[in-house]
């Protein structure tokens, strides 16, 4: 064999190796974010930039903050986590890995209450967006993304 | 030294004189015979001359036409074995096309088939929701998803709403 194809063959082979690799391991990034309307808005969280447009058009406010994250690299599918706030908590429990995704399990807490629980199919490619209770003026979000 | 033939082939040949064809003559022991011979030799000599000359053509027009002929049948002959390999140039060609149509009809035919059920697989999905109904008995859920993006919404009615103290880090 000449030494070309044995160097392209050394190539593929690493490149799929460090694909799988790369595969088997994303980061979760959960928050709490609240979604108000205000004169003079901040920016949105990097976290967020990429559904910025959905968001504000989706949900009608023009300032996302993010009052409490978690950010989670996912190695088995099966790690649990929490994002937390003053006063709330997004409990996320991992419950296996499908070709497109995580299956996860979604618990909103207003401290000890639990207010709402979900099963999911996170998407790799497709954020969610729950829309939680109001909160003053404004409402509370809770976005989940694969990085 | 010549040998008696050689001198015998040039005596024939007329190509002795002098001394040298006085000795050989002397040498010959029946001159008479001998010169028999040689004229024998001369007229055999002429006859084949004669007979074995080169034609000259009588229709200039006939062999040419015949050698091109010939030269017609070589080159039919040449481009017959050329030919006799199949994956000729053009045979490559059309070939190499068929195949591409064949693969764009199958990808465009697959893709269209795929699309519908690759959008659902990538998009999140919602499996189950539920809300507390002791503590919002009035709660509904709803869920959308905005294609923009590719985002997964669910929307939530009726939750218990909050002062703006829990919007706190």
């Amino acid at each position: 064999m000449g030494r070309s194809p044995a160097f392209l063959i050394f190539f593929i082979a690493l490149m799929i190796g460090a694909t799988s690799v790369l595969q088997g391991a994303e980061t979760v990034w959960s928050g709490l974010v609240i979604a108000e309307n205000v004169t003079q808005p901040q920016r949105v969280p990097p976290e967020l930039t990429r559904i910025e447009g959905s968001l504000k058009k989706f949900f009608g406010y023009n300032q996302f903050q993010v009052i409490g994250q978690s950010q989670k690299t996912l190695k088995t599918g099966q790690e649990d986590w929490l994002a937390t706030s003053k006063f709330f908590g997004l409990h996320v429990d991992a419950r296996g890995e499908t070709e497109a995704g995580y299956v996860l399990n979604l618990k909103l807490y207003k401290e000890k209450e639990l207010l709402l629980e979900t099963d999911t199919k996170l998407s790799k490619r497709s954020p969610l967006v729950i829309k939680g209770p109001q909160v003053g003026g404004g409402q509370l979000l809770l976005v989940l993304v694969v990085q | 030294m010549k040998t008696f033939e050689e001198k015998w082939t040039a005596w024939v040949d007329g190509q002795l004189n002098g001394r040298e064809l006085s000795e050989f003559e002397a040498s010959l022991p029946n001159k008479a015979a001998a010169e028999a011979e040689k004229a024998g030799a001369l007229k055999l000599g002429e006859l084949l001359k004669r007979e074995l000359s080169a034609r000259t053509l009588t229709n200039e027009e006939f062999f040419s036409h015949q050698l091109r002929e010939n030269i017609v049948r070589r080159c039919d002959a040449g481009a017959r074995e050329a030919r006799s390999t199949w994956w000729t140039i053009p045979r490559l060609l059309w070939t190499g096309a068929a195949s591409l149509a064949v693969f764009l009809v199958f990808t465009v035919v697959v893709m269209h088939e795929k699309n519908p059920a690759e959008e659902s697989q990538y998009l999140t999905q919602i499996l189950n929701a539920r809300v507390d109904p002791v503590v919002s008995p009035n709660a509904s859920l709803s869920i959308f998803k905005v294609k923009q993006d590719r985002v997964t919404v669910l929307w939530t009615e009726g939750l218990q709403s909050l002062p703006a103290d829990y919007a706190a880090k």
